[in-house]
């Protein structure tokens, strides 16, 4: 088994065992959505965007609490130490990092999904099979920003404070264009009026991945 | 030293922090089953040097290769032949004894990772509690679950930054132990120590880091275990008077 499968497999199981980071992340979201929902008038309708912006302040305010327990488990110890030592190259110790992160978000957003829809109406539930591509590449772009930022910060005291002052101001740009895209979803839009969107989303998780993958050695080490 | 024979060469290493100088211009060479036990007091420098031969910190200049390869350009190659023993035991309290030097073997491409952890507790004596977490492990049994990561790949190049710390007697034999089957198998041995008598015990050549330069290296033959403390203090005070 390569370097890359052995952190995913370590971590995985480790989150199976104790499973602190999806309980967190999904119990966040639920409750998000719930606190949300009590603003919304009895009966009344949410329109597109909004259901779109409710959506994603979910996914994105639970998915940072995933973030940052993956990095901080290599703290304890000062594990980092020892897969440092180790011949695995730090491209693939961040591209493991960054692939259970992935599949953290997508479990946490497989509970948080589902309970938009029960909350907020079936009505757009006929967008699913597009969400789910954006609901797929806003976590590679999460995921990729997340990763680097909590390496960042993984060598800091308080990083699990320090991770969302870093990790918000940068994926703005991605949270918005994602609220815009799932709101001309949700509207039925054409294709062709927000595939343009759905390019710059492609474009800003390969050019994030591309930075950690540049990057990770430097931050982790120094 | 012949340039030829040397299994580690250090060169004109150099390391600062902002400004404070760690380490300067040290420089030597150690030949495959050399044990070099590195004296020095607090701040020498001496954790320093070896966070840069584990490839952990970059050096500021200087290189350090072993049989040949670039610590800076073939890190890879370098690492497979590396063990650490640190002051912390690198190893992960969620996991069990066994799945933590499992884990680390494979990442260490060990052939048969399972059989080389369940050798290793043996070894270690630990191996009736492989199936515990290391969370509900004591402070000796962790060092000695240590002992057995850095021993996993069957290190060349053995690291030690004060292995003997906070080790029960049991522990400290068990490590004794294992250091002499190394020499015994030609394996380099680099320890940093505060305890002169294990240390002279166990090497072959004896190295006094001071200020961050290295102040004294002889082979342990020509050394008078009886007056080296007061060749330490000589060398350590003439640093700190310089």
């Amino acid at each position: 088994m390569s370097g890359f499968w052995l952190i995913v497999h370590k971590d995985l199981h480790a989150e199976f065992r104790k499973p602190e980071a999806v309980v967190s992340m999904a119990f966040f979201g639920f409750l998000l959505l719930v606190v949300l929902n009590l603003a919304i008038p009895l009966g009344a309708e949410v329109s597109p965007e909004t259901g779109a912006g409710i959506l994603w302040v979910a996914i994105t305010f639970s998915s940072v609490l995933g973030l940052a327990g993956t990095m901080s488990r290599e703290k304890e110890n000062r594990c980092m130490d020892g897969l440092l030592l180790s011949p695995m190259s730090a491209e693939s110790l961040f591209g493991a990092k960054m692939a259970v992160n992935c599949i953290l978000m997508l479990v946490a957003e497989l509970s948080i999904v589902p309970l938009f829809f029960i909350l907020y109406g079936d009505g757009f539930f006929h967008s699913l099979p597009m969400l789910v591509l954006v609901v797929f590449l806003a976590n590679i772009g999460f995921a990729a920003t997340g990763t680097l930022f909590s390496a960042i910060t993984a060598s800091t005291e308080r990083n699990e404070a320090l991770l969302p002052l870093l990790f918000y101001p940068v994926v703005i740009p991605l949270i918005s264009i994602t609220v815009k895209v799932t709101g001309m979803i949700f509207q039925e839009a054409a294709l062709a009026e927000y595939v343009s969107w759905i390019y710059v989303m492609t474009a800003y998780g390969l050019i994030f991945s591309g930075l950690g993958f540049l990057l990770f050695d430097h931050v982790i080490r120094e | 030293m012949n340039e030829m024979s040397q299994f580690l060469a250090v060169n004109n290493l150099c390391k600062e922090y902002g400004g404070c100088r760690a380490l300067h211009r040290v420089s030597f060479g150690l030949r495959k089953g050399d044990f070099l036990s590195l004296f020095g007091p607090n701040g020498a420098g001496k954790s320093t040097l070896l966070q840069i031969i584990s490839t952990l910190v970059s050096p500021s200049s200087g290189r350090v290769e072993i049989e040949g390869f670039d610590l800076q350009e073939e890190p890879e190659h370098f690492k497979k032949q590396l063990g650490v023993i640190s002051h912390q035991s690198l190893l992960y309290g969620h996991m069990t004894a066994r799945e933590n030097l499992i884990f680390y073997g494979s990442l260490y491409q060990v052939e048969d990772p399972a059989e080389r952890a369940d050798e290793l507790l043996r070894t270690v004596e630990l191996y009736p509690r492989r199936h515990s977490r290391v969370s509900r492990f004591s402070r000796g049994m962790c060092q000695r679950l240590s002992i057995a990561r850095a021993l996993v790949n069957d290190p060349s190049l053995l690291l030690l930054d004060e292995p003997f710390s906070g080790l029960d007697q049991y522990a400290a034999a068990i490590l004794t132990e294992q250091l002499g089957e190394l020499r015994s198998r030609e394996r380099t041995v680099i320890m940093v120590t505060h305890n002169l008598d294990r240390g002279l015990a166990a090497a072959t050549r004896i190295g006094i880091l001071t200020g961050g330069r290295l102040a004294y290296l002889e082979d342990r033959d020509s050394i008078n275990p009886s007056a080296f403390e007061e060749l330490y203090f000589t060398h350590v005070h003439g640093a700190c008077t310089a």
